[in-house]
């Protein structure tokens, strides 16, 4: 049986953190989210895999190549416009036959929920769980364990169980499916809503683990869980007088200089350069090629790829994006802060800030607890970031 | 120039040699041909590329067998001239990569002898020599045979008569032996292999050996034994496979941070250069060919600009014809494959001046890097793409190390200069990742200009020779008649050639060569020509003289050719994709030049 992943999506509630990657594409523990999908498929023998991609779809490619280091075989969709996730698996239309399974690709699932997918023995099925926040996804209704109703992210308490948006159909679907979007649907929820009103649609129970990640917070939420059941490995040099605590991965070729000081879980990519006397408090992930810097603080927080942070900072609950450049005492706190992403406010505790790839902050400066800052900005010395910074600002 | 693939084992011979034979094609493809034994010697070839090999394809069964795609130098690409060849009595097939220098006096004293041709090779000539001193073994046959030969060979051969045998002799052509289990492979190179196996034991300058499904014998050619470990390697099957990319080509130009990234690895902070430090050399040669050559003329900048140490840059095949020096220079190859037989041959010459060479390679294990005193490995990973991409950039970034390193060994760069500079290294892989966010930009460009017929790319200072590799990545894939000019120099002979219908494609970076470059770009648009200037991000003058812009990501002006470079590829890449050209084959063109 084929797999589907939709991984055309842009994710724009995730910006700054998909200026030049789509949001399956963002670094959790060190891997994109997607990985985690593909990995969980095939650890379940789902090796067959087609990928439906779109917005900046190179990045997904070079990744993931044809699968083979992935124990994949892994083929491509192009969705030209994104228009909705129905529209996309349609993309796929023409590659599978018979029973497929459909997932999105922007959510770290484990090997459990694709096994729970495929003890069904009918099709079509959803799979749903358990939300503590239902009123972010849709909630479903169910009748003698069918699929009665699905109501998207609805305002009052009608039930904890949520649809997943990972089904399991069969081919047949499509039809169903092209004059859905003849009449303007794209989604997919409304696909299996209106499938379910004359078909029986099974609603298959996970306890899995699946979290997905809308918000850049959430990117925190979803690193910390990734990072609870890592390893341990130690690649690269450590020099002497470093204290590493937990678990800790360390990746070839980094430098972990005297005096530093890591309490795991902290995953470290490679080719890094850490301290000398740099303190890593757990639940932090580091990319490949970062530099942090003597003496500065980390706690909580994702740093990625070829990311600079100088001497002297505090850097706390915060997401910082590839190549940012942070040249000396960049100070970032957490409290609790509200956010507005895309005209809605959230009110988000324990929470840093948020740098997109490229910024370039002079010494000194102070991000509030929830501030975001636009990709490829540049923020001179001593300023105080507040709020949202759009894409290429200037703060001086 | 050629790809030579054999197999001995229990398994088909057929598809697998055709198989590891298409992923040779990067070699040649011309023509193509297997020889199998099957209860007698049967060979099929046939004209163009594999494909149309495998097409024709009769069924062979047989369990041992030899393949060969060629790439024309003695005698047309035709179905005759294309390998293998068989003797007269259909009994010895052989495939050759490489030159046989002698070859019009072996064939006439061997037509004397009744022996007859059938194609107009070099390459008959040997297995007519083999049928002629045939002593019952093929393995003594080779061993008094390969004396007589002149010039540059790899060849494998087999025998009707001699069950399961393939034997393979070299002497300045790559061959590698792969190891499996009950079964053992011949290649040209590792990428032929790598679906198979992973083990595997690069044969030497004249040594030979002998395939068996259980063993592999290694000798040398007046027959002592060679006992050499196989090693294992890491590229897998899966670098050599296409991967939602349209072409190899665009794939290996999106690997290209993670490439740099790779290259970088582990020599940023510490890359030990001690043993060239300051007294060992006062001057640096740089010899290499093709694509290499334009990063030893990049290189020559580099290295000036910042390790102060004067350096001059020179053709492969030139290098033997310019002997006097200053001084002693160090000698540095770069050689992406590490089998470019000019640069090899270069390097040996610098071995017979008594010069320490240092090589620049991309191939471990490959002939330059035993012919040099030392390596830097690019670890650009496996190209596919005839037109080189990620290997050249890799080499540019191996050259900035090279010359930190150097400056901070000859004490010309300060702790603090050099510090700074490897930051800014560092950071390179998000210069190339901000050029190719920007690729549907290039790809407008390159579909408003695609139909023209000549093009000019100007360039100064260090981007004088990527402008020279703009051009010669535009010419070998989008056949658009390309030449790459020192800004300077346009006044003195170009100009006559410009017009409405010549784009200019200017490098026009903010740094002291910006005011001189803005002049040069004034000339030409004032005869019409439409000028695309590649220029540093937020420079919003240049678009008033220039008709089209394309921004690259601000660096210090020595590192420009980094981005730069990764414009003009894209650029060329989609002008040839709008002209429908085969982008990863050009025509007549091979990736490794395995003959002078």
């Amino acid at each position: 049986m084929k797999a589907v992943i939709l991984a055309a999506g842009e994710g724009s509630r995730l910006w700054p953190f998909t200026y030049s990657k789509p949001k399956v594409m963002i670094p959790v523990a060190n891997k994109p989210i997607l990985e985690y999908v593909v990995r969980s498929l095939v650890a379940k023998g789902m090796d067959d895999i087609i990928m439906v991609v779109g917005y900046k779809k190179e990045r997904i490619m070079t990744h993931f190549e044809d699968g083979r280091d992935y124990g994949a075989r892994i083929d491509y969709a192009v969705q030209k416009k994104q228009l909705g996730t129905a529209h996309a698996l349609l993309a796929a239309s023409k590659m599978v036959k018979g029973d497929f399974v459909v997932l999105p690709g922007d959510n770290v699932i484990d090997p459990k929920v694709v096994e729970d997918l495929l003890s069904a023995d009918e099709s079509p099925c959803a799979l749903i769980t358990e939300s503590e926040i239902p009123s972010k996804y849709g909630v479903v209704q169910i009748r003698s364990g069918k699929i009665a109703d699905i109501m998207e992210k609805p305002e009052e308490m009608i039930g904890n169980l949520i649809s997943t948006g990972i089904y399991r159909m069969s081919s047949d679907a499509f039809t169903r499916i092209r004059s859905h979007s003849r009449k303007g649907f794209h989604d997919l929820t409304s696909v299996v809503r209106d499938l379910s009103s004359s078909d029986d649609v099974l609603a298959v129970h996970t306890s899995g683990k699946w979290i997905d990640a809308v918000y850049p917070w959430d990117i925190l939420r979803v690193n910390e869980t990734v990072l609870r059941d890592i390893g341990e490995e130690k690649s690269g040099k450590v020099e002497k007088n470093v204290t590493i605590k937990g678990p800790v991965l360390i990746g070839e070729e980094s430098l972990l200089r005297s005096g530093s000081y890591i309490q795991g879980p902290v995953v470290i990519g490679r080719g890094c350069e850490i301290g000398p006397g740099t303190v890593i408090y757990p639940s932090t992930s580091i990319g490949d090629n970062v530099r942090v810097s003597a003496n500065s603080v980390v706690e909580e927080s994702v740093i990625m790829s070829d990311a600079t942070v100088g001497p002297g900072s505090h850097i706390s609950h915060c997401v910082i994006g590839e190549g940012a450049f942070l040249r000396s005492r960049f100070s970032s706190s957490s409290s609790t802060a509200t956010m507005e992403v895309e005209g809605d406010f959230h009110k988000v505790g324990d929470i840093g800030s948020f740098l997109g790839e490229d910024v370039f902050c002079e010494d000194g400066v102070v991000a509030s607890p929830g501030s975001i800052v636009g990709a490829k900005s540049r923020v001179g010395a001593m300023r105080v970031l507040r709020g949202t910074i759009p894409d290429k600002s200037l703060v001086v | 120039m050629c790809g030579i693939v054999g197999y001995t084992g229990s398994r088909k011979a057929a598809p697998l040699l055709l198989d590891s034979l298409k992923r040779l094609e990067y070699r040649g493809y011309d023509s193509a041909g297997v020889a199998i034994v099957d209860k007698k010697l049967r060979i099929h070839k046939d004209k163009g590329e594999i494909d149309n090999l495998r097409e024709s394809m009769p069924n062979i069964p047989g369990v041992y067998g030899i393949a060969h795609t060629r790439w024309a130098t003695h005698g047309q690409p035709t179905k005759d001239n294309a390998h293998p060849f068989a003797d007269c009595k259909g009994e010895i097939a052989i495939i050759h990569n490489g030159i046989i220098e002698n070859y019009l006096e072996l064939k006439e004293s061997l037509i004397k002898k009744g022996h007859k041709f059938r194609s107009e090779t070099d390459t008959e000539t040997f297995v007519h020599l083999l049928e002629e001193n045939y002593t019952g073994d093929l393995e003594s046959t080779f061993r008094k045979v390969l004396p007589m030969m002149k010039g540059s060979f790899a060849f494998a051969a087999v025998h009707s008569k001699e069950k399961g045998k393939i034997v393979v002799a070299r002497k300045e052509s790559p061959l590698v032996l792969g190891i499996g289990e009950g079964e053992n492979f011949a290649a040209s190179d590792i990428s032929a292999l790598l679906k198979e196996t992973d083990r595997v034991i690069a044969l030497h300058d004249n040594e030979m050996a002998v395939l068996t499904p259980e063993s592999v014998e290694i000798t040398t050619f007046e027959g002592k034994e060679v006992t050499r470990r196989p090693e294992r390697i890491k590229w897998t099957v899966e670098d050599a496979e296409r991967g939602g990319y349209e072409h190899f080509m665009l794939k290996e130009i999106f690997e290209q941070p993670q490439a740099v990234h790779n290259t970088l690895l582990g020599k940023v902070a510490d890359f030990d250069v001690n043993r060239f430090g300051r007294d060992a050399f006062p001057s640096i040669k740089i010899v290499a060919c093709g694509t290499s050559y334009h990063a030893a003329l990049a290189g020559k900048y580099i290295l000036e600009d910042i390790a102060k140490v004067p350096t001059e840059a020179q053709l492969a095949s030139e290098y033997r014809y310019s002997t006097a020096a200053f001084g002693r220079p160090l000698v540095l190859l770069i050689s992406q494959s590490g089998e470019t037989t000019d640069t090899l041959g270069a390097a040996r010459e610098a071995r017979r001046r008594g010069r320490r060479s240092l090589a620049i390679t991309n191939y471990v294990g490959s002939s330059i890097t035993r012919e040099a005193d030392d390596v830097i490995y690019t670890r650009a990973g496996l190209e596919i793409g005839v037109a080189a991409s990620k290997t050249f950039l890799t080499q540019l970034v191996s050259l900035y190390l090279l010359s930190i390193q150097l400056g901070l060994a000859r004490r010309t760069l300060s702790f603090d200069e050099s510090r700074k500079m490897k930051e800014e290294l560092r950071l390179m892989p998000r210069a190339v990742q901000g050029v190719l966010d920007e690729h549907k930009k290039i790809q407008k460009i390159a579909k408003k200009y695609h139909k023209a017929r000549d093009m000019f790319f100007l360039g100064r200072n260090v981007n004088y020779p990527i402008a020279l590799e703009g051009a010669l990545k535009m010419k070998e894939i989008s056949y658009i008649h390309a030449e790459g000019y020192p800004a300077g120099e346009l006044k003195h002979g170009p100009l006559a050639l410009v017009g409405e219908k010549t784009p200019i494609v200017a490098v026009a970076i903010k740094d002291h060569t910006y005011e001189k470059m803005l002049g040069n770009i004034k000339e030409v648009s004032a005869r019409s020509s439409p000028v695309i200037a590649i220029a540093s991000e937020g420079d919003r003058d240049i678009e008033k003289y220039v008709d089209d812009v394309l921004y690259v990501p601000d660096v210090p002006a020595i590192f420009t050719p980094i981005p730069v470079t990764v414009v003009l590829q894209l650029l060329a890449y989609y002008a040839a994709k709008e002209r429908g050209c085969s982008i990863d084959k050009p025509r007549h063109l091979a990736k490794s030049v395995t003959v002078e």
